[in-house]
């Protein structure tokens, strides 16, 4: 197919979840997708806001793909999920990023609000389809075979965390168009058979099946050409090795950025990584829900929820990353140290990192060996 | 039951107005100080936004007193106002003090009044019939109490920046103001508002000068708490400019009953709007407003605005970054005060003589 244009999508904040689903989308309409490129050794950060790390980094990437691109992808994210919301600082990102871009380039800044009917996921990225010139037809056809893509992508997310480098998480292989083609002819009007049960589904349901995976057919995921092993990946990570729960927003377990590969060199010292992805909606509630206030961030509840259900057993260890000045995990982060300790603490060992652009290798590694040895520690008694 | 409410701004005199018609015994946590902003520091985290510390500082006070039931505003989404009470809550047990808390919703859903429920039955047992009878009389005391407290204070922003005798205003302020706390019925109240109007306007001023506008914009516990902004309202009244701000007890109350939306409400929907230019969605809490009124009062001629936030509140962060472009796109001076519990007030004190000689050249100037 003929390329249509370029499309940006910085790689920051959101992206460390949902850019398969992203991708697969504006690539079957058409479009190349260009990812900005890390911060690499000696980044600057472009400072436009006092902000978190995650969020200057957003601006920074989006100035990094300034007249690279045709359109700059920097959906206004509400929500994403059917009750609860995302940070504030989200709702106003976009903004930032044209203020900071001076103009210069197309915003797609569609909202996604995943707990209003009409804002629900699909709908959204049919309003970004139709800014790209397609109609709805194309747009529902590229979106449900981007989320059918995702879903499958998430499925194997956790075996890609301990198996793929870092760098690798997000590389990908999408069957291609013309292998479309080959596939048996019965697929499309599948396909549209399919969306129509689709959309009955969102009526009814009112969100998007993110978090409920449909009996969809299972596409084939293919993983990309040769997986680059981890440095040093001759360990045996079996299961003699440490199972170690990351928990944090997604981009700051993931934006190597942000946290310095800290990932890598957990896998080089024998843990296995575990992050909340792994847990279902039901067991995160289990442990939030009789809290005396509901906690309204979706990101905050997964954060709180899924570390006291670590900590109640299930791991050798648990790490919560956070970005200095995060409101969320700053507020989150006291409330969980006190209930700890009201519910009499937690044989587990919990380390808390606290990451910005100031925070070197090194000190990170010192803390994380140090961890190794108390859990070992703690195995050995 | 001995009820306590957290200080901010004049709200202890008609909290305890409505406690005191009422019958119900208070305490009134002691003035914001020094002490009880090392309490919040050390009980919480840094990152946490400064009205957090402020509020379980003057809790703990307040509990230390003999407070044993906790009567806090609730807030909802998407700031971090709207979990206060989850993790003070979580403090508090923790330092192993007792209380009972009740959370006022800031609307009335059905899980709020779920979540509240258990307290509030607890409660109404210690409650007697006198003190719900009395309460709705309450509330009306107080309600006017807060009326008359925010129209002396409105009073002082003007006599302030005329005075001949530096800080004369705020004297009489106080005077005229401990006049309403000490009104115990609504004849009295009258009186007392009609005296402390009289004590603001003895003050001695030189009519003959042309203060500077200024706005005061931002989040609004940093905009209405001279603890917590360390007197902002008065430093640049004294340096010579009439303040104005927008955020007040009536306009935030009204707002979250929803009432006289046409016509209370005016002011901000005309803010809301103006802010449309450079934010697409509402953010929450005050940053559309803090965006809008900028931009409003450069039309309306203010000589400049300045912006008040706590370290790292959410939205406001959003809002100061816009507001460096608005500041540049409307030729209007923009001071944005980043607030925490750092001894500031002499870096403050700097900085708004340094703005308000900048403001004076600008006129001179055009």
């Amino acid at each position: 197919m003929e390329e249509k244009g370029r499309i940006g999508i910085p790689r920051s904040l959101m992206f460390y979840r949902y850019f398969p689903l992203w991708k697969v989308f504006f690539e079957e309409l058409g479009w190349r997708v260009i990812v900005s490129d890390g911060l690499g050794k000696r980044g600057k950060i472009i400072y436009f806001e006092d902000s978190c790390l995650p969020m200057k980094l957003l601006v920074t990437h989006s100035i990094n793909l300034r007249g690279k691109v045709d359109h700059l992808f920097v959906p206004r994210l509400v929500s994403l999920h059917r009750s609860y919301i995302m940070c504030p600082k989200f709702r106003g990102a976009p903004d930032i990023v044209r203020l900071a871009t001076e103009g210069t380039v197309s915003i797609l800044d569609e909202t996604i609000d995943l707990r209003t009917r009409e804002h629900s996921m699909l709908r959204s990225f049919l309003k970004t389809g139709k800014r790209l010139g397609a109609d709805e037809k194309e747009g529902k056809r590229a979106f449900q075979k981007a989320e059918r893509f995702f879903i499958n992508f998430q499925k194997g997310w956790e075996n890609r965390i301990n198996v793929l480098s870092s760098k690798d998480l997000f590389q990908f292989d999408i069957p291609t168009s013309s292998e479309k083609n080959i596939s048996p002819p019965p697929r499309p009007r599948q396909g549209e058979a399919e969306g129509e049960l689709a959309g009955e589904d969102k009526r009814e349901g009112g969100y998007g099946r993110l978090y409920s995976p449909p009996p969809l057919p299972a596409p084939r995921l293919r993983q990309a050409g040769s997986p680059s092993p981890v440095k040093g990946g001759g360990k045996d990570i079996g299961e003699t090795s440490m199972r170690v729960a990351f928990i944090g927003h997604p981009y700051n377990l993931f934006d190597t950025d942000v946290n310095k590969d800290i990932l890598s060199f957990a896998k080089n010292l024998g843990m296995r990584i575990i992050t909340p992805d792994s847990l279902s909606e039901k067991e995160i509630d289990a442990q939030v829900s009789d809290l005396s206030k509901e906690i309204y961030w979706s990101s905050g509840r997964e954060i709180v929820g899924s570390l006291f259900h670590f900590l109640s057993g299930g791991v050798d260890g648990a790490i919560f990353l956070t970005s200095f000045k995060c409101g969320i995990d700053a507020l989150l982060q006291e409330f969980i140290r006190r209930r700890l300790k009201l519910k009499g603490g937690t044989s587990i060992p919990l380390l808390v990192l606290s990451l910005d652009e100031h925070s070197g290798r090194e000190g990170l590694t010192t803390r994380l060996e140090a961890f190794k040895d108390v859990i070992e520690e703690r195995k050995r008694n | 039951m001995k009820v306590t409410f957290p200080h901010l701004g004049t709200m202890h005199i008609f909290c305890k107005a409505i406690a005191e018609t009422a019958q119900i015994p208070y305490v009134v946590p002691p003035e914001t100080s020094r002490k009880t902003l090392t309490l919040g520091v050390l009980h919480s985290n840094e990152s946490i936004c400064l009205p957090f510390k402020i509020i379980l500082g003057n809790f703990i006070e307040a509990l230390q007193m003999g407070a044993d039931t906790i009567v806090m505003v609730g807030s909802g989404p998407p700031c971090r106002l709207g979990l206060y009470d989850l993790v003070q809550k979580a403090i508090l047990e923790d330092m192993g003090l007792h209380y009972r808390w009740l959370t006022i919703p800031p609307r009335l859903t059905l899980q709020a009044i779920w979540k509240n429920y258990k307290e509030t039955k607890e409660l109404k047992k210690e409650l007697s019939w006198k003190n719900i009878l009395l309460f709705p009389y309450g509330l009306r005391m107080g309600w006017k109490k807060m009326m008359a407290c925010e129209a002396l204070e409105k009073l002082a922003m003007k006599v302030r920046p005329r005075e001949v005798k530096k800080g004369e205003t705020q004297k009489h302020l106080k005077k005229a103001l401990s006049g309403v706390d000490e009104a115990r019925t609504l004849r009295t109240l009258n009186d007392a508002l009609q005296k402390g109007k009289a004590i603001l306007q003895m003050t001695g001023q030189d009519f003959s000068r042309i203060p500077l506008k200024i706005a005061i914009v931002g989040e609004l516990y940093t905009v209405m708490d001279p603890h917590i902004n360390r007197g902002v309202e008065q430093k640049l009244g004294e340096l010579g400019a009439e303040v104005t701000r927008t955020s007040w007890f009536s306009t935030h109350i009204l707002r979250s009953l929803r009432k006289n939306k046409a016509d209370q409400n005016s002011e901000r929907i005309r803010f809301f709007e103006a802010s449309k230019a450079y934010l697409g969605y509402d953010v929450g809490a005050e940053c559309n407003l803090s965006i809008g009124e900028a931009i409003v009062r450069s039309k309306e001629g203010y000589d400049g605005v300045v912006h008040l936030m706590p370290f790292a509140c959410m939205p406001e962060t959003t809002a100061s970054g816009i507001l460096t472009r608005v500041g540049k796109d409307w030729d209007i001076p923009i001071l944005t005060l980043i607030l925490d519990e750092q001894e500031i007030e002499g870096r403050i004190q700097t900085l708004l003589e340094a703005f308000v000689e900048m403001l004076q050249w600008k006129r001179k100037a055009a």
